[in-house]
């Protein structure tokens, strides 16, 4: 167990690994994302109130669910980092940040584009929509800090502790429209039944969207540590072999 | 299948009812912000690789350089 745990805690074991895991999640990602938007766009029954605007769920909802991931991964990261001092723990907390920063920002964008059709507003301080703003400039708040200090050692302890706190963030998004009734609608309840307003024509395609953009997610989270752990290791002999064997 | 399409027309599939715009624009925005996480990795990735080798291409040009100088006031210093 633990000589996985250091194995896997290797940039170069890493490295080889997600180069295997990419193909199979490109085709995965590609699969599913196509299904899932066109069923979205083409086959989804017109809401009776919203209309075609029901369409913007099955993009809006997955990117914010999967934006809530974020935090909770790098705070783990975090705790590894700060706890086991794993190098590799650290590459992903510093990618994740980048990539839960427009996540988030692409959340709240085709948010207040559905929200203008139906609340009749781009942007409302709803606890939902600032809990999200908050998220956001937390983010960019652990992006800074850790271009901010100097000291790679530092500047990854002191990221990681800022991971950790502003995890607490996320139950309170989660649970925003339940403590708080205001604007944002409440998750609603998946159905069995086909004549109910949140039946299976409904939730299927949603659900599909958003493993598709769990794929996305992960496939961007794995290119950019790939990147990272190149520039980090770039004096070992691995990876000046890459740099010299690769075509450009 | 193709009978549960929500459209009757192509046009009408285009216009949205009366949401071309917001509909639209969530799903261009969407494949925007795809196309963009999974393409720019790649390009730092070849940034990276493209330094790298011309970093690489100088040190061995000063390794070179240095072992002339070296030699020529080796030369100079037995011609003395």
């Amino acid at each position: 167990m633990w000589q996985w745990f250091y194995r896997m805690g290797s940039p170069k074991w890493f490295y080889e690994m997600s180069g295997k895991w990419l193909p199979w999640l490109y085709v995965l990602m590609t699969v599913l994302m196509s299904v899932g938007i066109v069923w979205a766009l083409l086959f989804v029954p017109q809401d009776y109130q919203q209309g075609n605007t029901i369409r913007i769920m099955y993009v809006h909802v997955p990117v914010a669910s999967i934006s809530l991931a974020c935090f909770p991964l790098m705070a783990v990261a975090g705790v590894i980092t700060l706890v086991w001092k794993m190098k590799l723990a650290d590459m992903v907390a510093k990618c994740a940040a980048p990539i839960g920063a427009w996540f988030t920002a692409v959340a709240l964008a085709t948010g207040a584009i559905w929200g203008q059709p139906i609340w009749g507003t781009w942007w409302a301080w709803d606890a939902r929509l600032t809990s999200m703003l908050i998220q956001f400039f937390l983010l960019i708040g652990v992006i800074a800090l850790r271009s901010a200090i100097e000291s790679p050692d530092d500047s990854a302890r002191a990221s990681a502790l800022l991971a950790i706190v502003g995890a607490i963030n996320v139950p309170i998004i989660k649970y925003s429209v339940e403590w708080w009734n205001t604007l944002h609608q409440p998750a609603s309840n998946f159905s069995m039944d086909n004549e109910s307003a949140f039946g299976p024509e409904i939730w299927v395609p949603l659900v599909i969207m958003i493993f598709a953009v769990y794929c996305f997610f992960v496939i961007s989270l794995i290119l950019s540590t790939r990147n990272e752990i190149l520039r980090r290791e770039r004096r070992a002999q691995w990876v000046q072999d890459i740099v010299a064997g690769e075509k450009v | 299948m193709l009978d549960n399409i929500q459209f009757s027309s192509v046009s009408e599939f285009f216009q949205m009812g009366k949401y071309t715009f917001h509909v639209w624009s969530v799903y261009g925005l969407f494949a925007l912000f795809v196309f963009v996480n999974l393409f720019l990795p790649r390009v730092q990735r070849r940034q990276f690789i493209r330094e790298q080798r011309q970093r690489a291409l100088r040190d061995v040009q000063l390794a070179q350089n240095t072992a002339v100088n070296e030699e020529r006031s080796r030369a100079q210093g037995e011609g003395e």
